[in-house]
């Protein structure tokens, strides 16, 4: 017979339970009906001929249950039955039930809420059909990610393969000043080549897409049209279909609307949806170049994100096996004639990186892959520690249903039934608590994404969190293993019932109880608490750590207000006195102390890196932070003017170049000697040589101030006017951020070139540099919190348990004269015992698991004393708390009741 | 009925076959006529007739179908299918080789060996 119809005849006959119930009855009846007719018919009377056939049929139940097992529903029947009988058990004890489910969504929701995140960010595929064929590609510095091509090196390289079966080419996402139906906002803008959106299935969810015309890279002018994304539609648009024809103005040029891409569509990134999208012709609009063709063919330029899409059976490796192999002739081919050796030497250094594109790329994935992954054992384990509770708890429950359980068996219950009783209710208990955690989860993997997202992006960024396989198959099999792990234990105990024993056994006897199980349940769970408690006591040390670090500047009452220029607001304007006057005006605002302009902010967390060595040598340089100043901002920053003099508005492109260094870079590269007055140059920037040290400044760490202060270089944006614009306003106020934030705005706005984007305290920004620190904290913060929490219910619910059990005794020690005080300290030394045995067994565990998370923390040893005292101090505190209570019960028996009863 | 023989296992439903390959029989029937074609040789735990019944309708070897009996009582009837009839035919050789091999190993006389 086919496993089919088996299954089939299985399932039918499962549909039709009653029916073949009802069914089978009453053909065995018949049976023993016809037999006692005939009995009767050789001579017997009525009585005795039914009696006859009964005993000839032999055990009636016996072969009905033989029946069902050949019909093959016996096992879902028993399953059925089980948790009928499950069900009716947990609804009879509310309280446990509540405490279970509770317990088991906070456990499961946690973690498919974490993995949810880490699917969304690290493991998922783009929605694009064949993600997987999707290979990256591009050039990059040694040591640099930026990984990119130039036009003319994407289309040899195109010409030239043959493991892809089509490549692409993108640019963006920069965010520029869009005007929609009149009104100015900011957006992320990118171009597209034709194949851009072939190749990765997208076709509009209204108008069209760009057609060949509009993508001819020999036009001699770019086609001036855009597709919007479905979010920016809605959003700017209200999802009007009248959209299309519509026009837009990116930095004051104009664009036609002509179609919109589907929602989430995300072209090639994880997380942006691409608000802008134009024809790749089109960038030489965006970046200010005349002439289009020249612009096109700049053979040297990288600015071409590009990626292919393997032809079917071809592998990433024999991929990057070609391509590797190409690139050394490209390279050569490309290489700018009108250079000098030192720019053609890094030029021919420049190496090819082959990857898979099928995530698409993200910002994030870098920063909290491992962030996640940790939350994510940290989360597993409390899990665990919710399993080890829960065990204990429903080994409580069945203990005191041994007598239940006895008479079953007394009844002829097999072993393995019981047993399947037990984990039956203990599977209904953890799918309850996966629905709720579910929902749980939905809620704050959501909650959590945007949290992030928003400190992260300024443009809409989103990550798919919808459920998929993996989420699915993720959750059930917690759900599954939980359930069987905290159903092991009661399943385990109800197969070693004795029936003779507990049916004989009442409440008279001593001890007993959950008995040695039930205890070493309360130790393992201890144990785990306190991995858990170290892990996460350290990640909040950390932070508070991280929290405490002087950067070597202001980071409370200064301002770090962000400027945008207006469209065309950069035109013919002398920066210099642009910004002098600026900084002037934002000084005398009443409540403002001192304010400087500078090119990126604090805490941004791409540093900005160069080499520099002095001048005239051919030293390997040293590697130090770089950063563009204007006059004002030392004071305003806090960071001090050790020597030397600062920058001033005379110093600009027309006198000397200078430049001043901190403290360390002085010392580094004059250890005997005056750092004023030297000379040196930037080795990685081929004009930025003979810069004059005219000042040292004290040391900070500008972008990552988890470092030692590094080595650090200042240059005067007034020397640089590439560096001006788009800078960072900074302010030292005392007045709070609400009450300045109006005039700062209208100062910047008054002078009609620039609008300000946001204005974050200083502290803001370096929080948001921590951000990947502070969502370990809070998390594994929440979670030793609900550690703490379980591992007190677990305890109460052990003590008071055994107190129930024990009243009766601790009624005779009364009355046999044992003092109160001795009784409470009875029970809560049993309970500390426990404790402590639990922390013994977990220090080693807490000990290994903080060497694996060494490496994420700052300024702690992994075995932090501190970290440690804290952790057994509150097991300890919980544990005796949880233990009072139920102790205090103890103390309270009245002998003569506890005597009397039962 | 003095001589009954408790019935090997595994050779019920050999007999069920072969009782049903006579005609469609209800439960009762089958146990009346394994009685029957065995001349009452064979001891046949009654209840344990219905389990063997449902698996060979379960293996395909049966049909099942509610009628009526002889005494106007709705009964189920069993009868054999075609695959029933095929696997009656082979059990039916295979005891048969099997009988007479034991049967002869049991015969042998001393000065045969």
């Amino acid at each position: 017979m086919s496993l089919l119809s088996s299954l089939r005849s299985t399932v039918s006959s499962l549909l039709r339970r009653e029916r073949v119930e009802s069914d089978t009855d009453e053909e065995l009846r018949a049976h023993v009906q016809n037999r006692a007719d005939d009995l009767l018919r050789l001579g017997l009377d009525r009585a005795e001929a039914q009696r006859r056939a009964r005993i000839e049929f032999g055990g009636y139940e016996k072969f009905k249950e033989e029946c069902r097992e050949a019909l093959g529903t016996r096992f879902l029947y028993a399953l059925l039955q089980d948790l009928r009988f499950g069900l009716r058990m947990l609804r009879k004890s509310p309280g446990f039930t509540t405490v279970a489910i509770l317990t088991l969504a906070l456990g499961i929701g946690a973690n498919t809420a974490t993995f949810s995140l880490l699917n969304g960010l690290v493991l998922r595929n783009l929605p694009v059909p064949h993600a997987e064929q999707l290979v990256r590609f591009g050039a990059h510095d040694p040591g640099d990610d930026y990984a990119a091509l130039s036009l003319p090196m994407f289309q040899e390289f195109s010409r030239s393969q043959k493991v892809f079966s089509g490549t692409f080419a993108w640019w963006g996402d920069i965010v520029l000043n869009v005007e929609t139906e009149g009104t100015l906002s900011r957006a992320d803008v990118w171009t597209v080549d034709g194949n851009f959106y072939p190749e990765l299935g997208a076709w509009p969810q209204i108008g069209r897409l760009f057609s060949s015309e509009e993508e001819n890279l020999s036009a001699a002018a770019a086609s001036q049209v855009a597709v919007v994304s479905y979010g920016f539609w809605q959003s700017h648009y209200g999802g009007a279909p009248d959209v299309i024809g519509k026009m837009l103005k990116i930095e004051g040029i104009p664009f036609t609307i002509i179609g919109v891409t589907r929602n989430r569509f995300t072209g090639m990134s994880a997380t942006l949806e691409m608000e802008i999208s134009l024809p790749l012709p089109a960038t030489h609009l965006l970046g200010g170049q005349p002439d289009l063709q020249k612009y096109l063919k700049r053979r040297d330029a990288r600015w071409l994100e590009v990626a292919g899409r393997l032809k079917p059976g071809v592998t990433l490796e024999q991929a990057r096996a070609q391509l590797d192999s190409l690139w050394p002739g490209i390279r050569e081919e490309m290489a700018p004639p009108d250079k000098t050796s030192a720019e053609l030497g890094s030029f021919h250094e420049l190496q090819l990186k082959v990857e898979s594109g099928a995530k698409g790329g993200s910002l994030l994935r870098h920063r909290f892959e491992k962030p996640l992954y940790t939350v994510l054992a940290i989360s597993a384990l409390v899990l665990l520690v919710a399993c080890v509770n829960l065990a204990s708890l429903m080994l409580a429950r069945a203990a005191s249903r041994s007598h239940e359980l006895s008479v079953r068996v007394a009844l002829g219950a097999g072993r393995v039934r019981l047993a399947s009783q037990m984990l039956t209710e203990s599977l209904a208990l953890s799918a309850a608590g996966s629905i709720a955690g579910c929902v749980l989860a939905y809620w704050a993997s959501r909650a959590l994404a945007v949290f992030i997202l928003r400190q992260i992006y300024i443009v809409p960024a989103e990550l798919n969190l919808s459920p998929d396989w993996r989420i699915l198959g993720f959750t059930a099999s917690a759900t599954i293993v939980t359930g069987v792990l905290f159903g092991l234990a009661p399943a385990w105990r109800a197969t070693h019932e004795d029936a003779n024993a507990a049916l004989q056994q009442s409440a008279r006897t001593l001890g007993g109880g959950t008995g040695r199980l039930g205890k070493g349940l309360i130790m393992v769970q201890v144990a785990l608490s306190v991995v858990l408690l170290a892990s996460a006591g350290l990640f909040v040390r950390s932070l508070e750590k991280l929290h405490a670090v002087d950067p070597g500047f202001h980071t409370r009452a200064a301002l770090d207000v962000s400027l945008f220029p207006k469209p065309g607001g950069y035109k013919n304007l002398a920066l210099v006195d642009y910004y002098r006057e600026l900084t002037d005006r934002v000084s005398h605002l009443p409540g403002v102390v001192s304010a400087g302009m500078m090119h990126t902010r604090f805490g941004n967390v791409l540093e900005w890196t160069e080499r520099a060595r002095i001048a005239g040598t051919e030293a390997q340089g040293q590697e130090a932070d770089f950063e563009m100043a204007m006059p004002g901002l030392f004071e305003t920053a806090g960071i001090s003017l050790l020597r030397g003099r600062s920058f001033n508005w005379q110093d600009d492109e027309h006198t000397p170049s200078v430049a001043i260094v901190s403290k360390n870079f002085a010392e580094k590269l004059f250890p005997e000697g005056d750092a004023i007055g030297q000379h040196i140059d930037v080795l990685t920037i081929r004009k930025w040589q003979n810069l004059q040290i005219i000042g040292v400044v004290s040391n900070a760490s500008l972008y990552d101030i988890r470092k030692q202060p590094p080595p650090t270089v200042y240059l005067p944006a007034t020397q640089y006017g590439d560096y001006m614009g788009w800078s960072h306003l900074l302010v030292q106020t005392t007045f709070p951020l609400a009450t300045i934030a109006g005039p700062l705005r209208q100062t910047v706005e008054s002078l009609g070139h620039e609008y300000v984007t946001s204005i974050k305290t200083v502290r803001q920004n370096i929080d948001r540099s921590l951000l990947q620190e502070r969502v370990t904290a809070m998390l594994s913060g929440f979670f030793g919190a609900l550690t703490l929490l379980l591992a007190a219910i677990g305890l109460y619910g052990l003590m008071a348990y055994t107190v129930a059990q024990r009243t009766r005794e601790i009624g005779i020690r009364l009355a046999l004269g044992a003092a109160r005080l001795r009784v409470l300290k009875m029970i809560l030394r049993e309970a500390l015992a426990l404790v402590l045995a639990g922390m013994l067994m977990g220090l080693p565990g807490a000990l290994a698991a903080s060497r694996l998370i060494a490496h994420m923390l700052f300024g702690l040893s992994p075995n932090d004393p501190a970290t440690l005292a804290f952790v057994t101090s509150a097991l300890l505190v919980v544990g005796t708390l949880a233990a009072y209570l139920p102790a205090r019960r103890a103390m309270k028996v009245d002998p003569m009741v506890a005597l009397r009863w039962e | 009925m003095t001589s009954q023989a408790q019935i090997l296992p595994g050779t019920l439903d050999l007999l069920i076959l072969k009782a049903v390959s006579l005609g469609p029989l209800h439960g009762y029937g089958v146990l009346l006529r394994i009685e029957q074609i065995s001349h009452g040789a064979l001891l046949i735990e009654q209840g344990a007739l219905y389990p063997a019944l449902f698996r060979l309708v379960r293996q395909g070897l049966l049909k099942a179908s509610w009628g009526t009996s002889d005494n106007n009582r709705r009964a189920k009837f069993y009868e054999l299918t075609s695959t029933g009839r095929k696997r009656l035919r082979q059990e039916a050789d295979g005891w048969n080789r099997l009988a007479a091999a034991i049967a002869s190993a049991l015969d042998t006389q001393p000065e045969e060996v």
